[in-house]
């Protein structure tokens, strides 16, 4: 099945940025034929025997998709493919934002019905839904084709319990981002290694006790997890579909991550805070952190929540050991589709389109502010060097696309990381204090973790 | 602070409203009954009224603290949110933004706060209104007609006051799901019609306020029961009723776990739910999430407040009377 | 023509079933609303259901899990602080606000009574919303008195200030509403006694003491009861408050939130509703042994 439909992948992805959807739609039809009649999957009836044709036409029936998202503004690429195809009538539904939407899908799914057709799923809670065997296995449609579209970073992402479980939307490639009249000010210039990261806080330290390099969030999970992996960490390993691994306590990038944060702690040139909230805010408008480590998205963000910091922060590529490049995913999601879809075709048809479709993508970057997933526009010049009146006389996008092409491989989530990641807060998020114990804190993270994974019933190594 | 998937279940120490109701020994009152404004009661304001400055001045530091946050808010609304950022909280930003802020609650999101409106009003004179009557009906009868198994009913309702909210949830919305009401009004008003509390208050009220010597004469006279009770009992509950019914209003007004639970569509969502999503997107948490909506959600909050103290200042004499009409039977 | 006995038969009868005619709807929405949910949460809590492996019935596995939970058992501790020293502060401004408002001494005392209550109409989502924005400690309100001050207030959403700062969200909310409930209690007080107070030269003090805080025990009594479950349930001010303050408030911060989050972040559904289940019976268990403590020292007195 491989061989095959990499071919028909390679055919369909060389041409098809500039290609139109519905000859996406059709290269997805013809990989749907050729792994057919080897597909091991459980999947229902519907997915292995569809003619293709009628895949491939799926979105020229009538047909209704209920799609759940909370991204502002994707209304705007929704309503492009509904021009598109007219035929097709997306429900559009913000049940609420990540995890109060998990919360609702598994209700939903565990119930057996009322979830939607289409969802929107952040990289790291796929697993869980994949491997419960919630969500349509996109692979029997032929997704594998779509492999070469998309940032080998995103791809790897999707890819989890043995299947395909979703289409890349956006990615966080992580890039540093700085308060150049911070730095002006010190007369520094940006760190490329973490020493110089820890060096730069001294000094702000120094000219100002109340100021800090950056800050670590006791709540958030994610940027624990994403800082860990741009250091080479690959704590949370999962083997077949019922075995896993938790290593935060020996884990080489884990143990990295310890020894770089714990003496900014220490110094009190790191602040432990929960960030989002107004306060923080505030602060990031103050100039009191003179780093921000984020996701490729933060533009977005700030554009809206900082206008008046336009032109006061600058992008730069993310500090590492050795100050050779290298970065993690931060955030990002897919779209999938669920079991309980009722056309599943055109729910597939429909997540391929909205996140490889040249005319959506587009939309997804410029109407919606997302980070693109996709090479289509990773690869472009034109997207590359755009100018972005945030950032006057840069062109971050260029450091966003080197970043992603320097995400560290192999990354893997845990099948049940929403919990793992309810639970950061009572561990490392008890010692990101000064003099705080990050090595003590991983192990009782791994011991609480392996023991969830244990009742849940996984192996766990 | 409970989780409250009943909206009558008492929280913190909140609801005990019934304590008024609870009928304890002699009443050698029954003559003052009713409005509360006794003749008696007057005449003790009249005598003692040398007013203490100091005692008022005590009582102005506990208003202070009591309308702290709210004057807090109201200052908040009329900011843009740099403005938010960028003052103190007890004054004015540089720039006063609250009719732009009001205008942004009814339009953003295709003004869904509008709907969202509406909805708590179905969900609150639905529930309330046929939680009050429920419990009334309810209550009547535990006071007055002695039906086999009802002191098991009693104590069964009892104890399941006492069961938290996040027990309910899961099964409830499981349970909803297998009916097919799960994501629907029916699967918020359903819930919220059984008020546990108003009818333990109802009991209670009810055993003092209709006498039963009435009742007898009532049958002598040939009346059916229905009849009774809508002529006669239902005039005799109405401040009960009215007390029970405001105090399930202010419950399902501000329901938020149930509907938490079991709305997935935003269309259907109460302010409550829907003001937190919006708190949930005010303070990101995710990848491309955040807006600048803190003013909106400000003003969304003050505003889903305006219509219960709206309520409770215009029903005060109504209310009020309820309770001391209580307080009389102690 | 039936003999006497036959009639009164009837008559028993024939209000037999109007009882249970009047009882019935409510009969039917506490069985949706209430019943139905709890006994399926007792079925639930017999079962395990794993992600690997699908569900087998466990017995009363998960129940002994529950008993021996450190993570479960540290929330009960921390409810029970809470319940101790929260409701007593709560009740005692309570009742000062009611004495005071009942004394007649007091200048527009209508006012302080409509302005105490009003934060009992603030839902608790929103309440919580606002303290928690007060108490931020470089924008709040907070840090806007440890400027004038000119000294460095303690970090109210930190660990250490946590439950006081729940504790403070809740007595706003409720204080008024209990205030309202001891008033009313209070001017139902029978004038004659007033009279015969008087007449005995009882000073304003001696009165409240010996006439009005009797009167008002069977209220407090009930106030306190219902503080047991408010107290046990804690949900939602530190729900909300731990968007600000993710460490000071860890995931069995109180035992609904631990069975909030096993349930809904940790997909146990049976485990949590085992916690709910146990959690209530330890909720009727403290509230009864208020109600007895109270009747015994009314006995011994």
């Amino acid at each position: 099945m491989n061989a095959k439909s990499s071919i028909a992948g390679r055919l369909g992805s060389r041409r098809s940025t500039s290609m139109t959807a519905a000859v996406t739609v059709a290269a997805l039809a013809l990989s749907l034929a050729a792994c057919g009649s080897d597909s091991k999957s459980d999947d229902d009836k519907g997915g292995k025997q569809a003619d293709p044709s009628a895949v491939a036409g799926a979105l020229d029936q009538p047909a209704e998709i209920t799609f759940w998202s909370w991204v502002p503004n994707i209304d705007r690429t929704v309503a492009l493919f509904e021009k598109k195809y007219p035929k097709v009538h997306v429900k559009l539904v913000n049940v609420g934002q990540s995890k109060d939407e998990y919360t609702k899908l598994q209700a939903a799914l565990k119930a057996g019905s009322g979830a939607p057709d289409v969802a929107q799923i952040e990289y790291y809670a796929l697993p869980q839904f994949a491997i419960t065997k919630q969500l349509v296995n996109l692979a029997d449609f032929g997704a594998a084709s779509l492999r070469d579209k998309f940032a080998s970073s995103a791809w790897s992402q999707v890819n989890v319990a043995g299947g395909i479980y979703g289409v890349p939307q956006d990615t966080g490639p992580m890039a540093m981002f700085y308060r150049k009249d911070v730095l002006d000010k010190l007369g520094a210039t940006p760190p490329k290694t973490w020493a110089e990261v820890a060096e730069l806080g001294k000094k702000i330290k120094a000219a100002d006790p109340a100021n800090f390099v950056t800050y670590l969030d006791p709540g958030d999970a994610g940027q624990a997890n994403s800082l860990i992996w741009q250091q080479g960490g690959k704590p949370y390993q999962v083997s077949g579909e019922s075995s896993a691994a938790v290593k935060l306590k020996d884990d080489p990038g884990a143990a990295k991550w310890a020894a770089t944060w714990g003496p900014m702690l220490a110094d009190k040139t790191v602040e432990s805070t929960p960030s989002w909230n107004e306060e923080w805010w505030k602060s990031m408008g103050a100039g009191k952190y003179a780093l921000w480590l984020a996701g490729a998205w933060a533009p977005a963000v700030m554009q809206k929540n900082l206008p008046q910091g336009a032109g006061q922060w600058a992008v730069a590529p993310m500090p590492t050991g050795d100050g050779a490049p290298g970065s993690a995913e931060n955030g990002g999601s897919s779209v999938a589709v669920t079991k309980q879809a009722k056309n599943k075709a055109a729910s597939v048809a429909f997540a391929t389109w909205l996140n490889s479709d040249p005319e959506a993508v587009k939309s997804l970057n410029s109407d919606v502010g997302l980070f693109p997933a996709t090479r289509l526009l990773l690869d472009d010049p034109t997207f590359r060097g755009a100018d972005l009146p945030y950032f006057p006389g840069t062109k971050p996008n260029e450091v966003f696309a080197q970043m992603s092409g320097a995400v560290r491989p192999e990354w893997q989530y845990l099948p049940f990381q929403v919990y793992a990641n309810s639970i950061f807060k009572d561990t490392i998020g008890q010692v990101y204090k000064p003099g705080g114990d990050l090595p003590g804190a991983l192990s009782t993270w791994q011991e609480r973790i392996t023991t969830f994974g244990k009742e849940q019933g996984f192996t766990m190594k | 602070m409970s989780t409250s998937t009943l909206p009558d279940r008492p929280s913190a120490a909140g609801d005990a409203s019934s304590r008024f109701f609870r009928p304890r020994g002699r009443r050698p009152h029954r003559g003052r009954g009713g409005s509360g404004k006794s003749g008696g009661r007057r005449d003790r304001r009249d005598r003692r009224d040398r007013k203490s400055t100091a005692l008022t001045v005590a009582m102005a530091l506990m208003l202070g603290y009591t309308l702290l946050p709210l004057v807090w808010l109201m200052f908040g609304v009329t900011k843009s949110n740099e403005g938010l950022l960028s003052s103190r909280g007890l004054w004015f930003a540089d720039d006063f933004n609250l009719f732009d802020n009001i205008h942004d609650v009814f339009t953003y999101e295709d003004g869904i706060y509008l709907r969202w409106f509406a909805n708590n009003l179905l969900y609150s004179v639905v529930g309330a209104g046929g939680a009050a009557m429920i419990a009334t009906l309810g209550g009547y009868a535990l006071a007055k007609f002695e039906f086999a198994g009802r002191r098991l009913m009693f104590a069964l309702v009892l104890g399941a006051i006492s069961i938290p909210g996040t027990a309910l949830a899961v099964p409830t919305y499981l349970l909803f799901s297998d009916v097919g009401i799960v994501n629907t009004p029916w699967a918020v008003i359903l819930p919220s019609l059984a008020s546990p509390f108003g009818l333990y208050l109802m009991r209670v009220y009810a055993a003092d306020a209709v006498p039963d010597a009435m009742l007898e004469a009532a049958r002598m006279d040939g009346a059916g029961e229905l009849r009774i009770f809508f002529t006669i009992s239902l005039r005799l509950l109405a401040p009960g009723f009215v007390t029970v019914l405001l105090f399930a209003l202010v419950a399902t007004w501000n329901n938020y776990f149930l509907p938490l639970i079991v709305l997935n569509d935003p269309n259907w969502f109460p302010l409550t739910v829907g003001l937190n999503r919006w708190n949930g997107q005010a303070n990101g948490g995710s990848v491309a999430g955040s807006t600048a909506i803190y003013p909106i959600l400000l003003t969304g909050s003050l505003l889903a407040i305006v219509p219960l103290i709206v309520a409770f200042l215009f029903l005060q004499r109504f209310w009020q009377s309820g309770l001391s009409a209580g307080g009389v039977k102690q | 023509m039936p003999p006497p006995g036959h009639a009164v038969k009837r008559g028993a009868l024939r209000r037999n079933l109007t009882g249970h005619a009047f009882f019935f709807p409510f009969l039917v929405v506490f069985v949706i609303g209430v019943a139905a949910p709890l006994a399926y949460a007792f079925r639930l809590s017999l079962y395990e259901d794993r992600m690997i492996g699908g569900t087998v019935f466990v017995g009363f596995d998960n129940y002994s899990k529950a008993l021996s939970d450190q993570l479960f058992s540290a929330g009960l501790v921390r409810v029970a602080l809470f319940f101790a020293i929260q409701v007593p502060l709560m009740l005692t401004l309570s009742l000062l606000a009611a004495l005071a408002i009942d004394s007649g001494r007091l200048r527009g005392a209508g006012l302080f009574r409509v302005g105490i209550f009003v934060p009992y109409a603030v839902p608790g989502v929103v309440a919580a919303l606002m303290w928690g924005y007060m108490y931020g400690k470089r924008f709040g309100l907070s840090a806007e008195l440890s400027d004038l001050l000119g000294t460095e207030l303690p970090d109210l959403l930190g660990p250490d200030w946590m439950l006081a700062s729940i504790g403070n969200v809740v007595t706003w909310s409720y204080v008024g509403y209990n205030m309202m409930i001891l008033y009313a209690a209070l001017r139902a007080i029978p004038e004659e006694l007033y009279e015969a107070a008087e007449m005995d030269g009882a000073g304003a003090f001696r009165t409240a003491w010996s006439i009005k805080l009797p009167a008002l025990k069977p209220a407090l009594l009930l106030a306190t009861t219902f503080s047991v479950i408010g107290s046990f349930q804690l949900f939602n001010e530190p729900s909300i408050l731990s968007a600000l303050a993710p460490a000071s408030v860890p995931t069995n911060y109180t035992p609904n939130l631990y069975a909030y989050n096993l349930a809904f972040n940790g997909r146990q559904f049976n485990y949590s509703a085992a916690i709910a289940v146990v959690l209530g019976v330890v909720t009727v268990f403290v509230a009864y042994l208020v109600q007895l403590a109270t009747a015994r020292r009314e006995r011994m007195q």
